[in-house]
């Protein structure tokens, strides 16, 4: 009786400590670290040096909508509104211009970017992990996000081109012959006048593929579209929102904020930068799930491996057998270079992501 | 000119004094030291409050495992963890449809220890189901609910309702897709009954769909309405253990003419309470503590996107304990949603009443009670069939596909 009481008091010990180390790793914390060194190492003034050293590491968030909505992009993404780290790699990399157009304080992040913006982990965070949220907006995919607001008319041409091209070819194609967008159109296939809220863009474009490897016993056909119809109408259906996702893009009624950025843009020559970019992302070291990245990251919905998955594109459970690691790498990268005319979609990976999928793949045989 | 050795002494007084203050504390609090002998045992439950509702001494047959496998304990003991994790939870919470949501997704993502107090929540909420469902067949397959033990099956019985109510209450507060349309489900049930059915949903929901009103009902009935009634019966039933004479023994077995069954009984050994009991009830403890956390830590409590009341999902299944009914209902809406619900609880309150023989009492399945224990069985595999079928058979629609059968539509 003691020895036991001894053994599961040792064991909920042991769990406890588990407990502690668990909420103790926290993944944005060495990006904060290094971004807290390169501050300081980067300031110019002994003014800013004391203010990079004095900065805490803490989550970070930003209140937006009279505090109801919260976003905690910039735990990670500290840089997004200093100049001097231009020409760091992500997440420490300082936002393009139109931050200063579209101010943090008045539209956060997810507005632009999608993505989940209470979580603080990559997979959550950018909508891979396994809770169900929208994957990050990407390339040229965020055009979506650019015409919920401006529409086509006030912006660039470029700005909006995959839309308005999506549009045409959703026009030209006939698809309202069996769907129905807005009142217009066909009874046939689903209504997708508020498609853009409840699928994603990657589940769109393995849908638009071919269907009956999304939805099983689909009978919508499969047509042959190229991969930049496929994006492009992709984009388009992307902007099909519900009321509720539209009111989110409304433009607040804040007082518009011109900002300042933060004085003293360092004049530090290329060889610097790239040397601090280095040293950087030798520090920062985070390991994905390659596993956990190719079912939330959306690879699952057209590729099948073992017994579950897709079947829009081909099966991977022995892929390692035809493909090896760099092939799979450079495949990640820029599937049009590998597979020209093909139709595996541009995925918008980081680096460290790529070589986790490729770690995952190349064991699959 | 100091006294140096009255100044030591002084010191050596002090400190003597100071080294008693523990064993004086304990003291106090005890009074008197580690109970050794037999009577200081019995002493050792009788005059402390925790223990006091232990008998003094117990059969040597009642702390053998496979008598109770401790299994009502396990249900108090989650019935306390839930309320220490809920605590926590509800300094978080907000059960408003703008906020709720996110604040999950705080407690996920952003809170300290959040994630592992949600997740432990869900998952004791979810072991209490099963364990008092458990708890309440070992009761019956031992012929404890046997007078003298009428009401305190009867007390039971209405424990297996408030763990039902509780987890269906609490099923909707994340407000999530599987949140609401699971209560969307499960209150529709409700309105099948007759006359009353809709009325009752609408009181239960305050108004005619889930929203906001429905949101804060819950959460009141979950936070205090529920647990303040159910932590009043569950004293009341361990409370009755020791008035109604302990756990049910063979040794109370009689025959038709009243007389003790058989041989005169060996009387079984007993055992003081202090210390084994208490350390079994300890040992209990650490073990549900440790498979509980490890399961916290290692799987998460389910969440989906945020509740979106225009579009249901397909198929829109109740908590996983009413989908028996939910299949039920997907054949006649009056037997699922009233009926049956009615006749078992019928059955489960008129049963000590009706079965009142003295005989198997404390002993599994036996044979003197082999129609009851069917009669009993056959209820029970028609509730688990059916709610296997609910859980693991049924697709869009409410059609039939096996569980490895791709369903047709999105996924």
């Amino acid at each position: 009786m003691e020895r036991w009481l001894g053994i599961f008091g040792v064991a909920l010990t042991l769990v406890l400590g588990w407990t502690l180390w668990d909420a103790s790793q926290q993944e944005w914390e060495p990006y904060q670290e290094a971004y807290y060194r390169e501050a300081v190492r980067l300031a110019q003034k002994g003014s800013q040096k004391e203010w990079a050293s004095n900065l805490r590491t803490e989550i970070r968030q930003l209140q937006l909508n009279g505090h109801t909505s919260v976003e905690r992009c910039v735990t990670c993404h500290l840089g997004y509104d200093n100049p001097a780290f231009q020409n760091f790699a992500a997440p420490l990399r300082t936002h393009s211009a139109l931050l200063k157009s579209h101010p943090e304080e008045r539209f956060g992040c997810v507005a632009c970017h999608g993505g989940e913006g209470r979580a603080v982990t990559t997979l959550e965070a950018h909508g891979q992990g396994a809770v169900a949220a929208k994957p990050l907006l990407r390339g040229k995919y965020m055009q979506a996000a650019c015409y919920n607001c401006h529409g086509a008319n006030t912006l660039p041409p470029e700005a909006t081109a995959g839309v308005v091209r999506g549009r045409q070819l959703v026009n030209g194609y006939f698809c309202l012959a069996c769907h129905k967008i807005n009142g217009e159109g066909g009874e046939e296939g689903p209504d997708l006048s508020i498609v853009g809220s409840h699928r994603t863009w990657v589940w769109i474009y393995a849908h638009t593929v071919r269907p009956q490897g999304v939805v099983s016993g689909s009978t919508m056909p499969v047509f042959s579209l190229s991969r930049e119809e496929i994006e492009d109408i992709t984009i388009y259906l992307m902007t099909l929102l519900d009321n509720r996702d539209r009111l989110r893009y409304l433009p607040l009624m804040a007082k518009r904020v011109v900002r300042e950025p933060p004085a003293g843009a360092p004049a530090a020559t290329q060889q610097r930068e790239a040397r601090a970019q280095r040293a950087v992302e030798s520090r920062v070291e985070f390991r994905y799930d390659g596993k956990r990245l190719f079912n939330g990251a959306g690879c699952n919905i057209c590729h099948t491996v073992d017994i579950t998955g897709g079947e829009v594109g081909p099966a991977l459970t022995y892929i390692a057998r035809k493909r090896n690691a760099e092939n799979l790498e450079r495949l990640l990268k820029d599937p049009d270079e590998i597979n020209p005319g093909g139709k595996m979609p541009q995925l918008y990976l980081n680096e460290l992501q790529v070589r986790s999928l490729v770690g995952y793949l190349s064991v699959l045989k | 000119m100091i006294d140096i050795a009255a100044v030591y002494k002084k010191v050596t007084h002090a400190s003597e004094r100071a080294a008693e203050l523990p064993a004086r504390f304990y003291r106090s609090v005890f009074r008197g030291g580690y109970p050794a002998t037999v009577r200081q045992q019995l002493g050792a439950v009788v005059n402390n409050l925790v223990l006091h509702v232990h008998p003094t001494r117990v059969y040597h047959r009642s702390i053998k495992t496979q008598t109770t496998f401790g299994l009502g304990l396990i249900c108090f003991y989650l019935f306390i963890i839930e309320w220490i994790t809920g605590i926590f939870l509800m300094f978080y919470y907000e059960p408003s449809t703008g906020a709720a949501y996110g604040r999950i997704l705080d407690l996920n993502y952003a809170i300290t220890f959040g994630r592992v107090m949600r997740n432990s929540h869900r998952w004791a909420a979810e072991a209490m189901v099963v364990g008092v469902a458990l708890h309440m067949c070992r009761v019956f397959y031992t012929g404890a609910y046997k007078p003298p033990r009428e009401f305190n099956w009867v007390l039971g019985v209405s424990l297996l309702v408030l763990t039902l109510a509780l987890s269906f209450t609490g099923y909707l507060l994340p407000w999530d897709q599987l949140s609401f349309w699971a209560v969307t489900v499960g209150t529709n049930i409700v309105s099948y009954a007759p006359v009353l059915g809709p009325k009752l949903r609408y009181v239960l929901l305050g108004g005619e769909t889930v929203g906001s009103d429905a949101l804060l009902r819950f959460y009141t009935l979950h936070v205090i309405a529920v647990p303040a009634v159910t932590a009043l019966i569950v004293n009341y039933h361990i409370w009755r253990v020791i008035k109604d004479g302990g756990l049910a023994h063979p040794s109370e077995n009689r025959g038709a003419d009243g007389e003790p069954v058989g041989q005169p009984q060996k009387s079984d050994s007993v055992v003081t309470t202090f210390p084994k009991v208490v350390y079994l009830e300890l040992l209990v403890f650490l073990v549900l503590m440790v498979g509980l956390l490890a399961a916290s830590l290692l799987f998460n409590a389910p969440l989906e996107e945020e509740a979106n009341p225009l579009t249901p999902s397909n198929p829109s299944k109740a908590p996983w304990y009413f989908l028996g009914l939910q299949e039920l209902v997907g054949y006649s809406a009056f037997w699922g949603g009233v009926g049956v619900p009615t006749v078992l609880m019928i059955y489960l309150l008129v049963l000590p009443y009706v079965d009142r023989r003295p005989a198997g009492i404390g002993v599994w399945f036996a044979r003197e009670r082999v129609v009851m224990i069917g009669i009993w069985t056959l209820i029970l595999i028609g509730i688990l069939a059916t709610t296997a079928l609910g859980i693991y058979f049924r697709g869009p629609n409410w059609n039939f596909y096996w569980p490895w059968e791709n369903w047709p539509g999105p996924h």
